[in-house]
């Protein structure tokens, strides 16, 4: 960006050894790049303009009703490094975005589940997997409930239930039904059991609901059996299933709603636990002791400090990683017979344990876990890294090792299982690899390759090295050459592990390069060149950018939806404490409960 | 996590392991009606397909199937090549929709909803581009609304190896932003299938106690929770509504057959032998076990629709852009080792890619003739299931290494119990027909009389003539 045109041309030439002949290409390139930066998205790779995105926001409306991601208003949404909103406009009150009604995720729902009843929560797997929308299984647009997780509601509550009823009396708070009466131990645990469940004092009507339920099972049935098929009831109603908001606007002409304290200890809880509040938390609502910012902050910090915080954030990594996606990864058995379930398996196991270090024990910065050296490992692990296997640790829990510094890995982003999902099953993939790092890291994603272009994927029985094959990709001849030049030159630095992630020397038989460079990503720290992964990694540790990124894939994560124009404010406070913070991502779980995002909702839902 | 752990269930064991066959309360035929329904099949292979090896030779009466087809020999007089619809009206060009996803993507949210996908950037999960979900209903849902047919299940999705849950791994819609997520472990499949039936009074007529009483108890839980969910309707904004109202219709859907409703059950088709199949056993996470699965997955889709459980079914192989690897099938004697889109894209006419391919999309027409053949095995009346069906056979791009979305790969099998005369090689591909307008054919054939335009209003209205 400091460079003129020219230099930037020149230096381009020469970087990816492309001849005078591309000039007028990479003309077009520096056009198009231009034109797309830093708006980078919704534009066209090629010479077509964005006029088609606008049109077809309509034609999608008519169509519909809104886009899982369509912004409230007709503002554009901020972008990650562009324009911030002032001071002065973040001081008056704000407009707040809807977010649609959310269902449980089936993360959420086992996580609930188990917290409510104390059982065996194998069932819910039962439950289909969540659409993925943007990397995130929580987008609230687009989790609605079909006819197969209607069924699995209704079995999955009747295997739990069946659990749960078999320590009844821990259930029931030890109410003895043959002194104090069948009917009031049931009428206590549906007040109990139902506040915890539906995340808000019970009403009269949702007791005489519970208590219909209760009296169908012990109707030719047992008590047992009553409040067995309560439990059921409870776990199939909307006011479970769903994280309701509903507390009337008081005052209509009010810009917005704020929530009542037990919504906004459920939206604490699922944001710091992924799990429903337990009985303090909803104590505290009661007792109005989420009234002001600083309550919630210390609130956040204590629930925090709980182990199921744990699994929360390790639930967000995983996703923003993509390393969730290892359960549904596969790579050819004749090039890859390591990849056995046993070490597809450790390495699921990899992220959490490094994020328990870093986060619980360590220094909670994503500098660390950009580029922390070390590994933790178990089972095969050790090997595929090439370190001598450590003594495993008391718990079973992966052990950490300092990694071979020929290797030059770097944090999250070498770990093999991060490696082995942003592959293809038999080759590696430059393209993903660096794709990633564009949209996960930069907040950045390609423009769509062109309409019409031939779109070949180079095969893996070609003996040249990855970097060649690709070349392709940007080279004169090939229109895809503006966007690839935006992740390839990225993802080369990862050459050096292959599709399941192992360290090789060569490719084969050919040397490789691992240099290149993050082209116009818009902050200065990220430019010139790297050579190597640990070099790009310090690059990314030390980018406002990439933590400005972070802060908003959180924000989506932690939301259930995409920024809209309204949350300009929020977002910006949230990347203000990451970065005040030194990128402590504590900091900013905390810095998320602070945002008028998080403390109201829209007037009109 | 424990990766694949959904593959590893033992749902099988004791009681449901049975494989015998089962008396069939046929309620349509205690009715007095013999008329076979007709059924609707779309089968989803991914990556397209290589047209010069795909489309038949010859005239429309007289042709010649081509390499990649010929497993479908057996079935030649039964089948309808379409050569010519195009998706790219409504979904690829300019005013509508532009560039919304790559064309893998909008193929599969498309070609059964005739729509583009919605607007959104944040819909970065697939290819290099971005879009929202789908942006409509499916005809197959559509119909499963319209019609209602009185079977177990409105329609039934099933997918083998799909395993990603977005956009190109979802081609059924029951509105905007709202896809249904196939099923794709064959034992629950089973379980959800034949359980029920497994459970059904006895056949002299003396239904369990235990299982009365859990139906009772069922019962009330769906009144509870459907008035709850009903009451919150009132409370919540208009997109909201939506939601909760889909809620409550996948409740009622599912609440007849878990509630033991008499007549909804496994009615079973005229004059079917209504068997459950014997599944083999296999591991869902492994991809050279393939063919098992799929197999396992076509015997209970035929088995569903002879015994008239459902009358509308999805089926879906992988998912769009499919990576899967075919290390089973060889070429040149040696396994193939490359993915399955990669090898899509090669462009060369020879070598190991290209017959990879070739082999790969005949390995597809292989299985469609599995299934084509077990729907021809069961006999209903003069006709078989077979033709009482219709199966479309479809991919969600055309021409591989171009994404093209001008020339869809369509094979219609079957003839909706004589509406369609099938035997033929259509070829459009001068004056190309739009998606819609199969859509619409297909909506008419299986009943919806009055439908005279579907998905998208850019694309042609009424019906292909040349079907019927």
């Amino acid at each position: 960006m400091i460079r003129g045109a020219d230099d930037k041309k020149a230096h381009l030439l020469e970087r990816f050894g492309l001849s005078q002949d591309t000039e007028h290409s990479l003309s077009r390139l520096l056009q198009s790049l231009k034109l797309a930066f830093p708006l980078i998205v919704a534009v066209g790779c090629s010479s077509t303009d964005g006029a088609g995105t606008d049109a077809a926001a309509g034609a999608a409306g008519s169509g519909s009703t809104s886009g899982a991601g369509a912004a409230n208003s007709g503002d554009a949404p901020p972008v990650v490094g562009g324009p911030r909103p002032s001071a002065e406009a973040c001081a008056q009150t704000q407009e707040v975005v809807r977010t649609p009604l959310r269902r449980l995720t089936r993360t959420e729902y086992t996580s609930t589940v188990r917290d409510l009843l104390n059982v065996d929560v194998s069932a819910t797997l039962d439950i289909p997997a969540d659409e993925v929308t943007g990397g995130f299984d929580n987008n609230a647009a687009v989790l609605t409930v079909s006819s197969l997780h209607a069924e699995k509601y209704v079995l999955v509550s009747e295997a739990l239930a069946k659990l749960a009823v078999q320590k009844l009396s821990a259930l029931t708070s030890g109410c003895d039904p043959t002194t104090t009466g069948e009917e009031a131990c049931a009428l206590a645990f549906a007040k109990s059991f139902g506040r915890r469940a539906f995340r808000r004092p019970t009403t009269a009507e949702d007791e005489r609901q519970l208590m219909a339920a209760y009296a169908a099972g012990r109707t030719g049935g047992s008590y047992a059996e009553g409040i067995e098929v309560m439990i059921r009831a409870a776990l199939q109603s909307s006011s479970f299933l769903y994280r309701l908001e509903l507390t009337p606007a008081t005052d209509v002409a009010a810009k917005r709603v704020p929530l009542s304290q037990f919504e906004l200890a459920t939206r604490l809880s699922y944001l710091v636990w992924g799990s429903g509040p337990d009985d303090a938390l909803l104590d505290a609502a009661a007792q109005n002791q989420l009234a002001t910012k600083e309550q919630v902050a210390a609130k956040a910090r204590e629930l925090l400090a709980q182990p199921k915080a744990r699994a929360a954030l390790n639930n967000f990594f995983e996703q923003w990683t993509s390393t969730r996606r290892l359960a549904i990864t596969t790579k050819n058995t004749t090039l890859f017979p390591a990849f056995t379930n046993e070490l597809r398996d450790a390495m699921a196991k990899e992220l959490p344990a490094f994020l328990n270090d870093v986060l619980w024990s360590g220094d909670r910065k994503l500098q660390t876990l950009l580029t922390s050296p070390v590994a933790y490992v178990s089972g095969p692990l050790a090997q595929l890294y090439e370190v001598t296997p450590p003594a495993p640790n008391a718990d079973g829990s992966p052990a950490r090792v300092e990694l071979p510094a020929q290797q030059a890995r770097a944090g999250l982003l070498t770990q093999a299982g991060f490696l082995a999902v942003q592959g293809h099953p038999d080759q590696t993939s430059p393209v993903l690899r660096g794709k990633f790092v564009r949209s996960m890291l930069l907040c950045q994603p390609p423009p769509p390759p062109p309409a019409d272009v031939d779109i070949s994927v180079p095969s893996v029985d070609e003996g040249a090295t990855a970097r060649v094959r690709f070349g392709a990709h940007e080279s004169a001849a090939s229109s895809c050459n503006s966007c690839h030049l935006l992740m390839d030159p990225i993802g080369f630095a990862f050459e050096h592990f292959d599709a399941m992630g192992r360290y090789r020397q060569q490719e084969n038989g050919q040397d490789l390069d691992v240099s290149g460079e993050i082209l116009n990503a818009g902050d200065a720290s990220l430019s010139g060149a790297f050579n190597g992964p640990a070099e790009l990694a310090t690059k990314l540790a030390g980018s406002k950018l990439v933590r400005d990124c972070v802060a908003t894939q959180w924000f989506r994560f932690a939301a259930g939806r995409s920024e809209a124009a309204a949350d300009a404010c929020s977002l910006a406070s949230m990347e203000d404490a990451f970065s005040n913070a030194d990128g402590d991502i504590i900091d900013l779980v905390v810095a998320t409960t602070q945002t008028d995002a998080f403390w109201y909702r829209p007037v009109t839902q | 996590m424990n990766p694949l752990r959904f593959t590893r269930r033992n749902l099988l064991r004791g009681g449901l392991a049975a494989t015998a066959a089962i008396p069939l309360l046929n309620a349509r035929r205690a009715q007095g009606d013999d008329t076979p329904p007709v059924r609707l099949v779309v089968m989803h292979t991914p990556n397209g397909t290589r047209n010069s090896l795909f489309w038949p030779t010859g005239s429309e009466a007289d042709f010649k199937l081509n390499t990649i087809t010929a497993p479908l020999e057996a079935y030649k007089s039964k089948l309808t090549f379409l050569k010519g619809i195009r998706l790219n009206d409504s979904l690829q060009n300019g005013a509508l929709g532009g560039t919304l996803g790559s064309e893998h993507a909008r193929g599969t949210g498309g070609m059964l909803t005739a729509r583009p996908l919605n607007a959104g950037k944040e819909f970065v999960s697939f290819g290099n581009t971005t879009s929202g979900w789908g942006s409509g209903q499916s005809l197959d849902q559509y119909l499963a609304q319209k019609l209602a047919p009185p079977t177990t299940f409105k329609s039934l999705q099933l997918g083998v190896h799909v395993r990603d849950t977005e956009v190109r791994a979802r081609i059924s819609y029951t509105a905007s932003n709202q896809p249904v997520p196939p099923r794709e472990d064959p034992k629950d499949v089973f379980k959800s299938l034949f359980g029920a039936m497994m459970a059904s009074p006895t056949p002299d007529g003396m239904a369990d106690p235990a299982l009365e009483r859990l139906w009772a108890q069922r019962k009330s839980v769906f009144d509870i929770s459907n008035a709850e969910t009903q009451r919150l309707m009132g409370l919540v904004g208009s997109e909201d509504r939506k939601m909760l109202d889909a809620h409550l219709t996948a409740m009622r859907d599912v609440e007849a057959r878990l509630v033991g409703t008499p007549g909804t059950s496994g009615m079973g088709g005229p004059g079917a032998s209504c068997t459950p199949p014997t599944l083999g056993d296999f591991d869902l996470g492994v991809d050279d076990q393939y063919l098992q699965a799929g197999r396992a997955q076509m015997d209970l889709a035929a088995a569903a629709l002879a015994c008239d459980q459902t009358r509308i079914l999805t089926f879906q192989w992988s998912y769009s852009e499919s990576e899967h690897l075919f290390q089973f099938l060889k070429v040149n004697s040696a396994g193939i080792n490359g993915n399955h889109h990669a090898i899509s894209h090669d462009f060369s006419s020879s070598g190991t890619n290209y017959l990879a391919y070739n082999a790969i999309q005949t390995w597809y027409a292989e299985q469609v003739a599995y299934f084509l053949g077990k729907l021809d095995s069961y006999k209903e009346g003069d006709r078989t299931l077979l033709d009482n069906t219709i199966v479309l056979w479809a991919s969600e791009i055309g021409e591989s290494t171009q994404h093209d979305l001008a020339m869809m790969p369509y094979v219609l099998a079957g003839s909706a119990g004589g509406k369609l005369k099938a035997g033929r090689y259509l070829d459009f591909s001068s004056a190309r027909k739009d998606n819609n307008q199969l859509l619409v054919s297909l909506g008419q054939a299986m009943g919806a009389s009055d439908l005279t335009s579907f998905g998208d209003p850019s694309g042609a209205t009424g019906p292909l003539s040349a079907l019927a």
